[in-house]
């Protein structure tokens, strides 16, 4: 493996370059806004700006890389505003005690929010959002002893060294700089990774390993305390807080500043953050009559949401990548180790009476089975006898009826998808559930991810991603997003992520299906390969002549019982197996 | 004891205005399975539609509040046309937020034009309400309380008595098989928008005499029926009118023994205690997970 | 002039030529069988038939007249009902509500009409009789399946499209399913049936065609087909593939 650590670890020269334009920009801007000389209003504005977008960072972590939606962001923002003017003034705290008070208390409101809604669907986090938004403004009205009510708080102090305004902004934008740069590099954690996993397919997500609740949840708590820290520093700037700073329209305003961007990157909520600071100074008059300009936001939601889902910056992007150089191809030398196919008992996987009813249909009907460990079991049946139902329980997508699943000696029946696949379970889906926005190596990267493989530290992971892909043949296609793959590859991207968790077992769901001819013998020998190296495979397809080819065990459904069990050429000459398929003899007319 | 009496009457008759705009959510959810965020706003529309054509340009109450109903339609369907239809095929995710960003364009545009003070609508009745026993019955939460009653039986004969009713079921349930078997998918969907607008306008111009007419009634009013439908279920029609009545009696005994300015946090409480303890509702999903 | 005709068609289905060039043709008062083993095209065919998939290429023939570009709405409203694979029960109404919207695509039907030629339909399907006030989603597989067949033929089509109505159904119910087809042949309505059952699905055929990877391989009378190797091999595998 060492070969491969090798090839992959050096950071990639463009990244390095990145960095150093990053730090320069920064440090030019932290110049200008020490040096040169500007008014009190431009002062005010800047300081804004860069207060807001530090809050609007965090809508891009939860709703842009997570797709989780969050409508309080004005309230954690005005959390850590409020924190930082009742702690000074009040209680005689100490600024940056404050500000890391505003952000725990962002932090800890989001958290509890994230969790009591997160395992529902949107919507709820939606109206939660909201709601939760409402009674802040609420509180902060009338709990008059603590909040001093709708008068706000005066005369909030700065920090020592940065009390006059050149170096308040200089310390603002210093921190806004550092936020952004973390938001830039979180994309490409792994919890970065995990993040948009959710977003583009929860379900594949879980069956890849991740804890999806608790993924949605750090998201959803990362963004609370982005906006805590806005709100603390805006405080500071302003010397004054009051209630109607923290409405709701400002979570829109801040929805908007991220959408109009470009909800996926931090230079998109720097180019929206920056744009609605500026518009409506640049039209005052809008601002003449009350509500015009919330009606216009509301307006540019919509219509962005029609017509530039990806906002400014997807927009400016899409446009620059066609001229980015091609990177260069990294190939992976070691070969792909599947280890989980060596240790262990002999069974790998034992079904009792497995049960799945829906209503008055019994899809899965007290089926047994035993998977053996080292070769191919297939599970075949005609159409609706209940195999991808049985795939769909074994990998706790559906929760069982009745009976019991034992992976390696360890009953599962009653664990998640993400807690199956930890303790060796992979799979991959009848209809491709690939995360389609990522690259083939990002997708596979996850699936190398897999709590409770072998392999842990980030540069093995990627070495193991890479290896996975050269198994399957994709290596050079490595950074590209899959959403432009064709059907074949996405299958074979599919199944490398399967791989490269380094499963004890892998679950194939019609592998088969979709593929032409001569793609089918490419699966064929895949499949042959990848049983050779010692690992389990359980396939469910329909075409007989790849299941006789590579299956040594086959298991029959029909009516969503077991009708056969046993070796390949035993099973297809069973007559109730020929009739199952063929249609019963005595049927005929 | 009639002081209690006195508030579960006020309870119910603030509680079938919840009970009416959950009804919107309910349908719109189960048409297109995803949360109107403007269906308050309809209330408050309604509800400035009727000032201007009732108090500014004194027309008799009941050609207002036709002309008032019909703007709703309208608007309904204007609706259905420029945020939802369009993105019909996308996930909820952007379909929420194009519902979001239309309720704040909603909003402020009635501010933008009408100014941020409050309107005042007198009651329907020339006498103000009767004494019954301990309990004083005012006439404005009867009316309320009745038009509800009234309206929820004949959304009950709609759904269960007519085919109309039952093509929309069908749409909402299987849009698919809806379409193969000749069922106008479209123009189901813009019936559900122009009859959930017609409900929330409805909704929102009976509560109008007992509420201040404000640019901000519409997101109060969403938020407690959002509630309410929690409290219920989803996708329940029921569920979201015992919800509704619940909510307004927790609400109002809440204002009553508890505390006045966080009269509006209760239904926030409420929510978020169903959400940890009971997510699916009081009566859950009616439909198995897969049929 | 056959009631139904395809002509070179091919169609997309989730990225993949689910269908390609196919072409085949169906009298008025047949039985026809499209066999082949799952994933060879034959709901995608059926589907581009009812309007729910656009054809990437080729024609759509009914009575004559194309129908390719045409809406499922509009296509029922010609004579063609879909029953799909699946069933596709509506799971929150009950079965006499399932049926009744089958005459959907039908105007000028009183209410009690429809509820009339609904209790007529119990006639053919007895064995639903029983459930008429029970919701969808609570009825067995089997009963679906008569509900989803009784529901096509409210539409009053002059051709019926059947997805694999045998599907996830024990023998003696399959067996119950396939009587209906025979009567409904005998009452004069074409059908086109797709089926992955081969001896059900061409006990009852006039004519029947094999589908394999989107391609048409075979057509014939159902004997001829019967005795052919080829379906044995599609269904049961032992062909190498190349």
């Amino acid at each position: 493996m060492s070969t491969t650590i090798a090839a992959a670890a050096p950071v990639r020269p463009q990244l390095r370059w990145g960095v150093a334009g990053y730090a320069v920009l920064v440090v030019a801007a932290i110049a200008v806004a020490i040096m040169a000389p500007k008014t009190g209003y431009v002062l005010n504005i800047s300081l804004q700006a860069t207060t807001y977008a530090v809050a609007v960072l965090g809508l891009t972590v939860v709703l842009g890389l997570c797709g989780q939606i969050n409508l309080a962001q004005a309230a954690f923002f005005g959390l850590g505003a409020y924190a930082v003017g009742i702690g000074q003034t009040s209680w005689g705290l100490n600024f940056w005690v404050c500000l890391v008070l505003g952000m725990g208390l962002a932090a800890l409101f989001g958290a509890v929010l994230g969790a009591s809604t997160l395992r529902l669907g949107g919507h709820y986090l939606a109206m939660v959002t909201i709601s939760f938004q409402q009674i802040l403004t609420l509180v902060l009205i009338n709990w008059i002893p603590v909040t001093r009510g709708p008068d706000g708080v005066p005369s909030i102090p700065r920090p020592a060294m940065f009390t006059d305004g050149s170096s308040y902004l200089a310390l603002c934008i210093a921190v806004l700089a550092f936020a952004g740069y973390l938001v830039w590099r979180l994309r490409d954690t792994r919890l970065g990774r995990a993040m948009r996993a959710v977003r583009d397919n929860e379900l594949a997500a879980g069956v890849a390993g991740i804890d999806v609740y608790r993924t949605k949840v750090t998201a959803f708590a990362i963004s609370s305390i982005l906006g805590g820290l806005g709100g603390g520093l805006f405080a500071g700037g302003f010397a004054y807080v009051s209630p109607d700073q923290f409405s709701f329209a400002e979570s829109i305003v801040f929805l908007t500043m991220t959408l109009l961007g470009g909800v996926s990157s931090p230079i998109g909520a720097a180019i929206g953050t920056g744009l609605l600071i500026l518009i409506p100074e640049w039209l005052r008059f809008l601002k003449s009559v009350p509500g015009l300009y919330l009606a216009i936001y509301g307006a540019a939601v919509v219509l962005i949401v029609l017509f530039m889902p990806d906002g400014i910056w997807g927009f400016v992007r899409g446009h620059l990548d066609r001229f980015k150089r091609a990177a260069p191809i990294i190939t992976s030398t070691a070969a792909l180790q599947l280890a989980g196919g060596g240790a262990g008992t002999e069974t790998v996987l034992e079904v009792r009476r497995l049960s799945k009813h829906f209503g008055g249909l019994k899809a899965v009907d007290e089926v047994d089975f035993v998977v053996r460990r080292g070769g191919v079991h297939a599970l075949i049946g005609p159409n609706g006898s209940g195999k991808t139902t049985t795939l769909n329980v074994l990998s706790g997508l559906y929760r069982a009826t009745g009976g019991k699943i034992f992976l390696d000696g360890r009953d599962v029946t009653g664990l998640p998808p993400h807690a199956r696949t930890v303790a060796g379970l992979g799979r991959t889906f009848q209809n491709i559930r690939l995360w389609k926005s990522m690259t083939a190596l990002e997708n596979v990267t996850v699936g190398a991810e897999r709590p409770g493989s072998s392999v842990s530290d980030a540069d093995a992971v990627l070495a193991r991603a890479r290896a996975a892909l050269a198994f399957v043949g994709l290596e050079a296609r490595a950074d590209e997003v899959v959403a432009g793959f064709s059907y074949g590859h996405q299958r074979a991207v599919e199944i490398a992520r399967a791989l490269a968790g380094d499963p004890a077992l892998l679950l194939l769901d019609e592998p088969g299906a979709g593929l032409n001819s001569s793609e089918k013998v490419e699966l064929r020998d895949l499949l042959r390969r990848i049983s050779a190296r010692g690992l389990t495979i359980m396939i469910i397809d329909h075409d007989m002549t790849l299941v006789t080819e590579v299956a040594q065990h086959i298991t029959v459904l029909n009516f969503g019982r077991r009708i056969a069990d046993g070796t390949a050429a035993d099973v297809l000459a069973h007559p109730d197996v020929v009739a199952a398929y063929l249609g019963a003899p005595d049927a005929a007319a | 004891m009639d002081l209690a009496l006195q508030l579960l009457f006020t309870g119910i008759g603030i509680g079938s205005v919840y009970a009416l705009v959950a009804l919107g959510f309910v349908l719109i959810f189960r048409a297109t399975n995803v949360v109107n965020f403007a269906q308050g706003e309809f209330s408050m529309v309604a509800a400035f539609l009727m000032i201007v054509f009732s108090v500014k340009l004194e027309l008799p109450y009941w050609l207002a509040f036709l002309i008032s109903l019909g703007g709703m339609a309208l608007l309904g369907a204007l609706f259905n046309l420029a945020v939802y239809y369009p993105l019909r095929h996308r996930t909820y995710l952007p379909v929420i937020i194009s519902t979001i960003g239309a309720s704040i364009f909603i909003a402020n545009t009635v501010l933008a034009i009408h100014g941020p003070e409050p309107e005042v609508m007198s009651g329907w009745f020339e006498t103000p309400g009767f004494l019954v026993g301990p309990v004083y019955l005012d006439s404005q939460y009867l009316l309320i309380i009745a038009v509800t009653a009234a309206l929820v039986a004949l959304q009950y004969w709609f759904f269960e008595h007519t085919l109309l009713g039952k093509k929309l079921q069908a749409t909402s349930q299987d849009k698919e098989m809806a379409a193969l078997l000749g069922i106008p998918v479209a123009a189901m969907i813009m019936i559900t928008f122009v009859y959930s607008a017609v409900i929330g306008g409805i909704a929102g111009i009976l509560v109008a005499p007992v509420l201040f007419v404000s640019i901000s009634m519409g997101s109060t009013i969403a938020l407690k029926a959002f509630a309410a439908t929690i409290i219920g279920g989803f996708g329940d029609v029921t569920g979201a009118i015992i919800g509704g009545l619940a909510l307004g009696v927790i609400e109002t005994f809440g204002a009553a023994y508890i505390s006045v300015p966080y009269k509006d946090g209760f239904a926030f409480l409420v929510l978020v205690l169903f959400l940890v303890f009971r997510p699916q509702g009081i009566f859950g999903e009616r439909v198995a997970e897969k049929a | 002039m056959p009631l139904l005709e395809l002509r070179d068609l091919s169609v997309l289905y989730g990225g993949v030529e689910a269908v390609r060039g196919v072409s085949l043709k169906v009298e008025a008062g047949e039985v026809v069988t499209l066999l082949g083993s799952n994933g060879a095209g034959k709901s995608t065919t059926l589907r581009a038939i009812s309007g729910l998939v656009k054809p990437a290429s080729g024609d759509i023939l009914f009575d004559g007249r194309s129908i390719a570009a045409e809406r499922p709405e509009s296509i029922v409203r010609r004579g063609i009902a879909h029953v799909p694979e699946g069933r596709r029960v509506f799971p929150g109404l009950s079965v006499r509500e399932n049926i009744m919207l089958g005459a959907s695509n039908r105007t000028g039907l009183s209410k009690s009409q429809i509820a009339a030629e609904a209790d007529e339909m119990f006639d053919l399907f007895p064995d639903i009789r029983r459930f008429a006030g029970s919701l969808g989603w609570t009825l067995s597989g089997g009963q679906q399946q008569m509900v989803a067949v009784a529901r096509g033929l409210m539409a009053k089509p002059r051709l019926l499209l059947l997805d694999e109505p045998s599907l996830g159904l024990a023998p003696v119910i399959v067996q119950a399913v396939f009587a209906i087809v025979a009567e409904i042949r005998r009452r004069g309505t074409t059908v086109l049936l797709v089926e992955q059952n081969a001896r059900m699905g061409l006990s009852v055929a006039d004519r029947g065609y094999v589908l394999e990877t989107g391609r048409l391989v075979l057509s014939g009378s159902p004997a001829e087909l019967w005795s052919n190797e080829e379906i044995r091999a599609a269904y049961l595998g032992g062909r190498t593939a190349a």
